[in-house]
């Protein structure tokens, strides 16, 4: 029997799952979209980011606009790879599960 | 927990990340306006050009209109709460269109200076820069409709050459009106609904 992959951790928890599949699909998102789509306060979108920021899965741009803080997220190549591993994996346990 | 639990762990994982990725690709730009104010800016510019014989009258009425246009995307931008993410299908949309007006602007004005103007050679030009760019947006969006934009431009600028004045005014007063206005106020229902949608599932 073949062995099931496991599932990465830093993308397995749910906010952080989402925040990657929203950034997969544009170039760049402010801080301000990803709180609104998501729902998450500021504070655990924070800690959430910084977190896949740390494993090198999304990367920050801080700037000033009309001397307004504004930070710009953007997946990187690393976070693209892992979340494609993520849902191939995902997908494999689903089939097991539907296979058992 | 249990297996069956965990299954459905994991599926709520998947769909959470199709519903995810679908959110961020969704475009909520409204754009249907512009092609209404580009037809309308057509329409006084053929009418003061026709009527008040005055040479400077598309050079005024184009000008006019993009500083509108910029003017209201200003606004527009000023009045969000929060900055939409750009997306590549929007800056390849974007691209196009920036690119089909500065090639409006370049040549024909300078067709009109140099003397080589003709009604049919404008029409045609136009219709198949217009056309062009109407079907790249379209296959970008994979948008029938505006394919269908794309059409009738197409046509307009191919009938055009083998027209008198008088006949390719009417193609083109024709081509306005489906390509521009009609097109503006189907793309400004569609978008209407999108957002009325996207506020009753948020």
């Amino acid at each position: 029997m073949p062995e099931l992959p496991e599932l990465n951790p830093v993308i397995h928890g749910k906010l952080r799952l989402a925040l990657l599949s929203l950034l997969v699909g544009v170039e760049e998102a402010e801080f301000t979209w990803l709180r609104a789509k998501t729902g998450s306060t500021d504070g655990n979108l924070g800690a959430q980011l910084l977190k896949l920021e740390e494993a090198g899965y999304v990367t920050v741009e801080k700037k000033f606009v009309q001397r307004k803080p504004q930070s710009i997220y953007r997946i990187t190549e690393g976070g693209r790879a892992a979340l494609t591993e993520y849902v191939r994996a995902l997908k494999q346990l689903l089939g097991g599960a539907i296979g058992a | 927990m249990t297996a069956n639990a965990e299954e459905l762990e994991l599926k709520d994982r998947l769909s959470l990340i199709e519903s995810m990725i679908a959110e961020g690709r969704r475009t909520t730009e409204s754009w249907g306006w512009t092609f209404v104010l580009w037809g309308v800016a057509y329409y006084v510019a053929i009418a003061w050009d026709i009527l008040g014989h005055n040479p400077w009258a598309w050079v005024i009425t184009m000008t006019i209109a993009w500083l509108l246009m910029m003017a209201i995307l200003w606004y527009k931008a000023k009045q969000q709460t929060e900055k939409k993410p750009s997306t590549r299908a929007g800056r390849s949309i974007s691209s196009i269109w920036t690119a089909l007006g500065i090639s409006m602007m370049l040549l024909f004005p300078a067709m009109g200076f140099s003397g080589r103007f003709t009604p049919q050679t404008f029409v045609a030009v136009a219709g198949a820069m217009l056309g062009m760019t109407n079907a790249a947006s379209s296959m970008i969006l994979k948008w029938k409709a505006q394919l269908a934009c794309a059409v009738v431009w197409w046509v307009a600028g191919a009938v055009a050459c083998f027209t008198n004045v008088t006949q390719c005014t009417i193609v083109f007063l024709a081509a306005i009106f489906f390509g521009q206005i009609v097109f503006g106020i189907y793309a400004m229902i569609c978008e209407s609904r999108r957002r009325n949608q996207e506020a009753n599932h948020a």
